[in-house]
């Protein structure tokens, strides 16, 4: 009888296309915006993932997320570097400073002071120039969406001069990063240049990048650390939870995000169990027919799920289709607050089960009126 | 064997009490015959039929359809009974409109488990019995009313139930193509180990009834043998 069910279905193209139409928005709205929201969460550690060699770090115990970094002693280092378990710990520093052009416009930059010797921190992605160019004099590296942010219009390119802090700097390399949760430009130097930037010169630290030796877990060497020098650590894992914790609580980005896929499905359910409702009571006669003849209520719950898990696949199919298509045209740009997100398998896994899930829930109310209708009114005209 | 009706009593529940609509039908419709039950509006023949099909419930007395007592039986087990002996013909058809006519006829042998193909074979193949062989591919709305009506006695033959229960199958049609289904009926639907049931208000088409029975009230008022002399009343029939 599935067969019977997908042609009543077919047979109505204006609803049928409705059907379709209402899931694949409700899809496109629940998945496009579950993917922003991760990857919103995603770049909020964006140093965190960048300086991926380090699998512990170590900061001032106030500190809760990744942005609020407050300068700890230098000395800091070598104590942490005096841990057993340690395998190596290098300083990391991070600020913000303003950066000025030649022609004299002003902007907020974010300073990334990576270690001069071991480069730990550094952009993994170079576009123009390498990591050996960090040893010229005054060099920094900025990311190309802050580059085109600060030069608009000028094609990306190495030699620009700008004062950063009141301090000379010189574009040696240009490097892709994605987005960051301040979206601010991004200037990565060596720690010792970046220090004088920012006027930093008492504690010229803010965090300490640490690797646990190969015989010791991170978790366990990261106590250590902390009973050793009184000094928070974390794991890489447990300062990006920290950090996406932080984000959720003081943010308000999950209500507006959550506010938003919530619209999607309530517009789904609506939309689909509005579309679906109508429709069924629309056929309610044939459905009566159909029990009349003598097809039992299972066949035709049947009959109705398929209908609807038929409408949601091919909903949910085109929903997820426009979903990935809007991060295929923006991800792989260089510059743009868009870029570099992405759709975690998890949301094209968990938007699917969801869609079904309303529009079997839109289905419910159609399903009781079919179920619950009389084969008796076959025979009233 | 035929059906059977005894002291069939039914009442309506209403915001102003207790209706009753059935009030102690004592009624036969006898194998290879095609009795017709008439009345005006609200004599309660629907409710009767609905009763013998099974599609109603909550009356007493006994009905007794080639056998089984419909009256005990419970909702589960209408359903199958309906489908394996009653065929339906409506007042409007009723054909699902998604589907080809050689389709519809074949829902209630798909519903009892034939397979696609060969439930649309024995469709079509009684399609083309009744003419409408070059219609087999044609959605209802592509059908006159004449043609869908055939469509719609085709889908209640198809397998080959006991009882054919038709309700007003010539009240949307105009006077030829009344008589033309009604020729139908009377050449397919009438066999020797098949009751048909009409209940109709159109008196153009009581000659071809081989009974028709007269309700009025609830109660049955007359019965009269059309063609009594091929088809005897039936003894039973007489009380009421």
């Amino acid at each position: 009888m599935n067969l019977v069910a997908f042609k009543i279905l077919l047979h109505d193209k204006a609803k049928y296309v409705a059907l379709v139409l209402g899931v694949s928005f409700a899809t496109l709205l629940i998945s496009q915006q579950s993917a922003i929201f991760h990857s919103l969460m995603h770049a909020s550690t964006r140093d965190i993932l960048e300086a991926n060699q380090a699998d512990i770090w170590v900061m001032k115990s106030s500190v809760e997320t990744l942005d609020q970094g407050y300068p700890i002693a230098e000395l800091s280092v070598n104590r942490v570097r005096s841990v057993p378990g340690v395998q190596w710990a290098v300083p990391y520093y991070q600020s913000t400073a303003q950066l000025r052009t030649e022609d004299g416009r002003m902007k907020l930059v974010q300073v990334i002071g990576i270690d001069d010797l071991s480069m730990v921190g550094a952009p993994q992605e170079m576009l123009i120039g390498t990591l050996d160019d960090f040893d010229q004099p005054d060099a920094i590296v900025m990311d190309i969406a802050g580059y085109t942010n600060i030069f608009p219009g000028v094609a990306p390119q190495v030699g620009a001069i700008v004062e950063i802090g009141q301090r000379r700097a010189v574009v040696v390399g240009i490097c892709y990063i994605g987005a960051s949760w301040s979206g601010m430009p991004r200037v990565y130097t060596r720690r010792s240049l970046g220090v004088s930037m920012a006027r930093e010169t008492l504690n010229p630290v803010t965090y300490v990048l640490a690797r646990a030796a190969s015989e010791h877990s991170p978790e366990e060497v990261a106590k250590q650390i902390t009973k050793a020098t009184g000094l928070k650590a974390r794991t890489r894992a447990e300062f990006m939870d920290d950090t996406r914790t932080w984000i959720l609580k003081y943010s308000g980005i999950a209500e507006n995000f959550g506010i938003t896929i919530l619209m999607g499905v309530v517009i789904g359910v609506a939309i689909v169990g509005q579309t679906f409702y109508m429709f069924s009571v629309e056929n309610l006669k044939q459905f009566a027919t159909l029990k009349a003849i003598g097809i039992n209520n299972w066949v035709i719950l049947r009959m109705i799920m398929t209908q609807a898990l038929f409408v949601s696949t091919i909903g949910y199919c085109l929903g997820i289709g426009a979903a990935n298509l809007f991060f295929a045209m923006t991800s792989t740009q260089l510059s743009g607050g868009l870029r570099g997100m992405f759709m975690h398998p998890l949301i094209f896994v968990g938007s699917g089960i969801f869609i079904v899930l309303v529009t079997l829930l839109a289905c419910v109310v159609s399903v009781r009126k079919v179920l619950t209708v009389d084969p008796a009114v076959v025979f009233r005209g | 064997m035929s059906v059977i009706c005894k002291d069939v009593k039914m009442a309506f529940k209403t915001a102003a009490g207790s209706v009753s609509v059935l009030k102690g039908v004592d009624f036969v419709a006898p194998a290879g015959m095609l009795t017709m039950l008439v009345g005006p509006s609200g004599c309660g023949k629907t409710t009767l039929i609905s009763l013998i099909a099974g599609l109603l419930r909550g009356a007493s007395g006994s009905m007794q359809v080639f056998g089984h007592e419909v009256s005990s039986m419970s909702a589960s087990m209408l359903v199958p009974y309906r489908l394996k002996n009653i065929g339906f013909i409506f007042q409007q058809y009723n054909l699902l409109a998604g589907l080809t006519a050689s389709e519809n006829v074949a829902v209630p042998l798909v519903a009892s488990g034939f397979d696609w193909p060969s439930a649309l074979a024995k469709g079509k193949a009684l399609l083309d019995t009744l003419g409408l062989g070059a219609h087999a591919n044609k959605l209802p709305s592509q059908l006159s009313g004449g043609q869908q009506q055939r469509v719609a006695i085709a889908r209640a033959l198809v397998h080959s139930p006991k009882l054919l229960l038709c309700d007003e199958p010539t009240a949307a049609l105009d006077g030829q193509a009344g008589q033309a289904v009604m020729t139908l009926l009377r050449d397919l639907a009438v066999a020797e180990d098949r009751a048909a049931i009409v209940v109709t208000h159109d008196p153009r088409v009581y000659s071809f009834a081989d009974r028709v029975v007269h309700m009025e009230d609830g109660l049955i008022s007359k019965v009269e043998s059309v063609s009594s002399q091929k088809h005897p009343v039936d003894p039973h029939s007489t009380s009421h």
